[in-house]
């Protein structure tokens, strides 16, 4: 069995963003970074599908030098190797995203077959274009079933379950195929130290692709001003529970 | 020469109705036009309609299907937008990190195809767009619905609910939301949580509002010991109001609600819970 | 006979210790050398206790002074005109014999006393036959050492002077009449009923005799709260991540195991085992010996140890400080952690929660680095940017005061004072990681190693060379665990400092009636030894009333070995426990030195409605020294 995950490099923002003096990146200055969460559960369901079925697995991602951190990671998990397309820094657009994680791909599959599934997150928590895995698979001409919070293989088909209003739906797509998926998918695990270590003399393998120009041109960035709560106060401790009481009676909810 | 909506039948899709009258006369085709919902089959109906733009609602389905029909015409895409200038290039301003952050681009194509964030956008409120027909054609149906799962519990579902009472770090512990389900009860409501309280393990991912969580749009949503880190933020957008209770006044959600209660949640939590029985 | 089974056991137990991992316990033989004098030859621990150390004393001391007669006796029993040249005829020696002797069995019946009429609690989970085994063979060694003394005095062939033997010489009319056959009867059964028991020790938890000596020596002669690190750079196989199966434990915890008597001081002391909780450190340490000794191969949690018991550890080190043979309980359950984290990543869900941001975000609330200055937004303070010079002072603050709003106040007091006091200092803001010690305490060392360089470098090219911070686990971990990673720094608490500028004269604080209780935080008074200053500053801003269990016998707040993080699922809560002794001395306010102990101890409060305010010490005195100015109070 072969599988692939793609990942992102984000930076952990807490409760403000910051922009940069420009106004076209988020200040990362002490900042921590991680995989994007959806993203990270698509690592774990390939590191658990090759235990369960034996096989090898690759991590792949397009970004900054500093963003083998994240392939080391996904790599202690238990991915067996990984794919850098390295960027200088720059943002890259989704389009252009998925056509470089294309040719990585086309190349990875010419020398060692197919991937089974290849695994990415819905929507990166960042830029959020919900669109890079889809491209991927109309290029590769294969099915895309997206949103998903539980893979199960049945033999050349895989049962994907997508949670919608009211419930889950269900897809079922022969293989290869190409799945994004959701956090909540699973519970990624915790790398263990032997894990980690190993994962220092796993290979990468570093690409640097040319980036096209932009078809959505990032032009700037900003901060959006409050929705206009105005955070009135309704008191402190137990005293204030009257005065949430007659809110929730106004607005009908009693 | 016609701009076309991708119509779901919700508040949502009338949202979107509004950005896509800017671009031109709309007509609309039905998000269920193709049953069961086969998005591969419906991107290649639309494609052959051969529209001037394609709009629809920034929700699951919606982004799914224009990110096919993006795939499909060789176009660029751009999901989760607040507003539009048509032009050429058409200049979006549109949502990152689920909304905390605001990004203006230049969408380069000759035919723009964007969704439009649900709860950014005033409805339209005029008169429906008529509805172009679509013969199913033999398209590929691969990617289809087969089977729908319905919830296995009765509860309430986040999702729809009305009220929702959401607890965060503050809780302290799995068995401290017993307060926040007691609360819920007497409510009718749901119960969220925040990030931090399903990587603890206190409750179940399909609790967890937020970004990577659930979007809610409740009437209410009682904010519980919950810091308020953009990505549960990015969760609230279409809460209508946000009461928060909180220790640290300071808090991001603290500043950004509509109400505030400041104190030791498990002493107000029950104290509301107690003041609605007494009103009973 | 007796001497071959002794000997084949002990080279046994001699060879398994040999297996055990290495442990760097050859440094400081000065150091070790007192300590073995104080306690061992002084019984210094054992006597924190005074009864039952006295009690131990006489027996002990009874067993160095009569060890040769064990040889008198051996000789003699083959020859009654024979013994040991020069020894077995002085008088003084036959006096000391007797009186320690005596002192012997006072010592043995003391001990019933103890066992089977106060029954203390503490002995819950012993082996208390055993106990009273090697009891009435002690007194059955006395005792015919009694009768073979008085019965060779009656035959008339004692080598010393019989006045210089008094009891033994008044015996020796009773014995009189059956005195030629009791004289050989005594000392055969005395030799018999020794060799039985040397083989008995070998096989007991009486093994301390031999081995509770060795272990002392042996000790950690390092601060008491640090904790050894791991070598991380060795290729993977090689690198010992903790202790999963008994022959991964070091050479030095298996000899812990083999001086463990059972006593069962640390039991009574452990805040876990009195709350009702499953870990007693003298049953884990007996459960590591039983799954030693018996060779087993399977791994020490959860055959031997239940998970359960490794987490609930706060590492306070009550045990550590009571035991008399300095077993160190906390280093067994750290290295039992570390396996379980690192390895298995079996651990409970909530702390890996805490471990990813740690990792990720450099602190264990997962908020922005960027915030760490919010605390301090209007007071003026200065934040350290890289290449500016240092200042004479840096205030580390520590994760609790940057992103817990109840732990604020203490650094916002500390901030203020400074300044009042015209200190030069400033504080590194953003630049600042998590020292590492909850990450360290949850056993997972890698993730601490990897912030200890970071904050070493950091700090290091700062030139800082003098650190204050008000955290106590920050300062433990700066001042005597960093010197592991290249950092060699001054790290001072925020109370010694500030009782310092109180004494010197540069903060006066107004002085009042308020009763104020302290509560010393485990890594201050326990591990630290800082009991003294903290007490200056009460006395200063108010009147002290202490809490029975106070400076190095405190008990913990329930917030360390990272179990901050943790939710107590078992028992009472350790918190409340406190608290109530805090409410029972009748005292206002409940000062603290720790932002850990800040908000436990608050929320314990809340939780038991207890007529108390917890504030921290440097709150306490920044209000009494704007009391003194004129200003309104904060």
């Amino acid at each position: 069995m072969r599988i692939a995950a793609c990942i992102k490099r984000v930076p952990i923002t807490g409760g403000r963003i910051l922009l940069t003096d420009d106004g076209r990146a988020i200040n990362t200055q002490h900042l921590g970074f991680t995989m994007s969460p959806h993203e990270e559960c698509g690592v774990e369901e390939a590191v658990r599908l090759i235990e369960a079925n034996k096989g090898d697995s690759v991590v792949l991602t397009l970004g900054p030098p500093e963003a083998v951190e994240q392939l080391r990671d996904a790599m202690a998990l238990g991915i067996d190797r990984a794919i850098h397309l390295q960027t200088d820094g720059q943002e890259w657009d989704a389009e252009a995203t998925a056509a470089a994680l294309l040719d990585a791909i086309r190349a990875d599959e010419a020398a060692r077959g197919p991937f089974d599934i290849i695994f990415f997150g819905n929507e990166s928590a960042d830029s959020g274009g919900f669109q890079v895995g889809i491209r991927v698979a109309y290029a590769l001409g294969r099915p895309c079933v997206t949103g998903l919070k539980k893979v199960t293989p049945e033999g050349p088909s895989v049962r994907c379950e997508q949670e919608v209003e009211g419930g889950r739906d269900v897809y079922v797509v022969p293989t290869p195929a190409v799945l994004t998926v959701k956090e909540g998918l699973n519970l990624p695990r915790y790398p263990s130290v032997p894990g980690r270590m190993r994962a220092r003399s796993k290979p990468v393998a570093v690409v640097t692709p040319r980036r096209p120009d932009p078809r959505l041109e990032l032009v700037s960035l900003a901060v959006p001003a409050g929705q206009g709560r105005r955070a009135e106060s309704l008191g402190a401790g137990a005293a204030a529970a009257p005065a949430v009481v007659d809110l929730l009676a106004r607005a009908g909810l009693l | 020469m016609t701009v076309l909506l991708i119509d779901d039948r919700t508040e949502a899709s009338r949202q979107a109705l509004t950005i896509a009258r800017q671009f031109g006369e709309v007509s609309a085709i039905a998000m269920d036009a193709i049953q069961p919902f086969a998005p591969d089959a419906l991107a290649a109906a639309i494609a052959g309609l051969n529209p001037t733009a394609v709009v629809g609602a920034g929700t699951e389905r919606g982004n799914d299907l224009l990110a096919r029909v993006a795939a499909r015409m060789n176009l660029p895409f751009a999901a989760n937008c607040i507003a539009v200038e048509p032009g050429d290039p058409v200049v979006v301003t549109r949502q990152r990190w689920g909304g905390s952050l605001l990004e203006t681009a230049r969408l380069h194509s000759p035919r723009p195809l964007l969704t439009v964030a649900p709860h950014t956008v005033p409805a339209d409120d005029g008169r429906a767009p008529p509805e172009v027909e679509v013969r199913p054609t033999g398209a590929d149906t691969t990617v289809s619905v087969s089977e729908h799962i319905q919830p296995s519990n009765g509860g309430v579902s986040l999702a729809d609910a009305k009220v929702i009472v959401s607890g965060g770090r503050g809780v302290g512990s799995k068995e401290g939301f017993a307060i926040i389900e007691e609360l819920a009860g007497l409510l009718g409501a749901a119960v969220g949580c925040s990030r931090a309280v399903t990587s603890a393990g206190w409750r179940p991912h399909s609790d967890q509002v937020g970004q990577t969580g659930t979007k809610v749009a409740p009437e209410v949503y009682i904010a519980c010991g919950i810091s308020g880190a953009t990505q549960h933020m990015a969760g609230l957008k279409g809460a209508k109001r946000i009461v928060a209770i909180n220790s640290d006044p300071q808090a991001p959600l603290m500043l950004n609600a509509d109400y505030t209660v400041t104190g030791d949640l498990k002493e107000i939590v029950p104290a509301i819970s107690a003041e609605i029985r007494k009103r009973r | 006979m007796a001497l071959a089974l002794f000997t084949r056991r002990a080279l046994f137990l001699y060879r398994l210790v040999r297996s055990g991992k290495p442990a760097a316990r050859f440094d400081n033989l000065h150091a070790r050398t007192r300590a073995e004098a104080a306690d061992v030859l002084g019984q210094r621990k054992l006597l924190q206790r005074l009864v039952p150390g006295l009690m131990h004393a006489a027996i002990f001391w009874g067993f160095l002074v009569l060890f040769p007669t064990i040889l008198i006796a051996m000789v003699g029993a083959v020859d009654a005109h024979s013994t040991l040249p020069w020894l077995g005829a002085q008088g003084w020696y036959s006096f000391l014999v007797d009186g320690f002797a005596l002192l012997v069995l006072i010592g043995v019946v003391t001990a019933f006393v103890i066992r089977k009429v106060q029954r203390p609690a503490r002995f819950e989970g012993s082996h208390l036959r055993e106990a009273d085994l090697i009891l009435v063979l002690i007194a059955g060694i006395v005792v015919t050492l009694f009768a073979w003394h008085a019965s060779q005095i009656a035959v008339g062939i004692n080598d010393y002077p019989a006045a210089s033997a008094p009891i033994s010489n008044a015996l020796s009319g009773v014995v009189a009449p059956a005195a030629p056959w009791l004289e050989r009867v005594a000392v055969w059964a005395h030799v018999l009923i020794i060799l039985s028991f040397l083989v008995y020790l070998s096989y007991s938890k009486h093994l301390h005799i031999a081995v509770a000596a060795i272990n002392v020596f042996f000790g950690k002669m390092r601060p008491r709260g640090t904790l050894d690190k791991i070598d991380f750079e060795r290729p993977e196989t090689e690198v010992r991540f903790g202790a999963a199966r008994a022959t991964d434990l070091t050479w030095k915890q298996m000899l812990d195991t083999m001086s463990c008597t059972e006593c069962g001081r640390c039991q009574e002391v452990c805040p876990a085992w009195t709350t009702g909780k499953p870990l007693s450190p003298k049953l884990l340490i007996m459960a590591e010996r039983d799954h030693l000794l018996s060779r087993s191969e399977a791994p020490i949690v959860p055959t031997a140890v239940i998970d359960d018991i490794v987490w609930d550890c706060v590492t306070c080190g009550a045990c550590m400080r009571e035991c008399p043979v300095n077993i160190e309980h906390v280093d067994h359950i750290i290295d039992l952690r570390r396996n379980l984290v690192m390895v298995e990543s079996r651990f409970p869900d909530e702390a890996g929660a805490m471990l990813r941001d740690v990792d990720r975000t450099s602190n264990p609330w997962g908020k922005p680095q960027s915030d760490r200055t919010q605390w301090a937004e209007g007071l003026g303070v200065r934040v350290l940017q890289p290449g500016e010079p240092a200042p004479d002072v840096l205030f580390w603050v520590g994760c609790a005061p940057a992103f817990d709003e109840r732990a604020r106040k203490a650094a916002i007091s500390t901030a203020k004072l400074l300044q009042t006091a015209g200190v030069d200092f400033a504080i590194l803001g953003p630049r600042e990681s998590c020292t590492g010690d909850p990450a360290r305490r949850m056993g997972d060392e890698y993730t601490f190693q990897r912030l200890a360089g970071e904050n070493v470098q950091t700090l290091n090219e700062a030139k800082v060379r003098k650190i204050i911070t008000t955290c106590p686990h920050c300062f433990n971990t700066l001042g005597n665990e960093y010197s592991d990673f290249g950092g060699k720094f001054e790290v001072v608490h925020h109370t010694e400092f500030l009782a310092e500028l109180v004494r010197e004269g540069k903060l006066s604080p107004a002085a009042s009636d308020r009763t104020i209780t302290y509560h010393d935080s485990c890594y201050l008074a326990r591990h630290n030894d800082v009991r003294s200053q903290p007490r200056e500053l009460v006395d200063a801003v108010g009147k002290a009333v202490e809490m029975p269990r106070n400076r190095e016998r405190t008990f913990c707040c329930g917030a360390g070995g990272a179990r901050m993080w943790m939710e107590e699922k078992r028992g009472r809560p350790i918190n409340q426990e406190r608290v109530r002794e805090a409410a029972a001395t009748g005292a206002e306010t409940l000062a603290v030195a720790c932002p850990f102990c800040t908000v436990m101890l608050d929320d314990g409060v809340r939780e038991t409605g207890a007529k108390l305010q917890v504030f921290d010490l440097a709150t306490l005195l920044h209000e009494a020294v704007e009391r003194k100015k004129g200003d309104s109070p904060d």
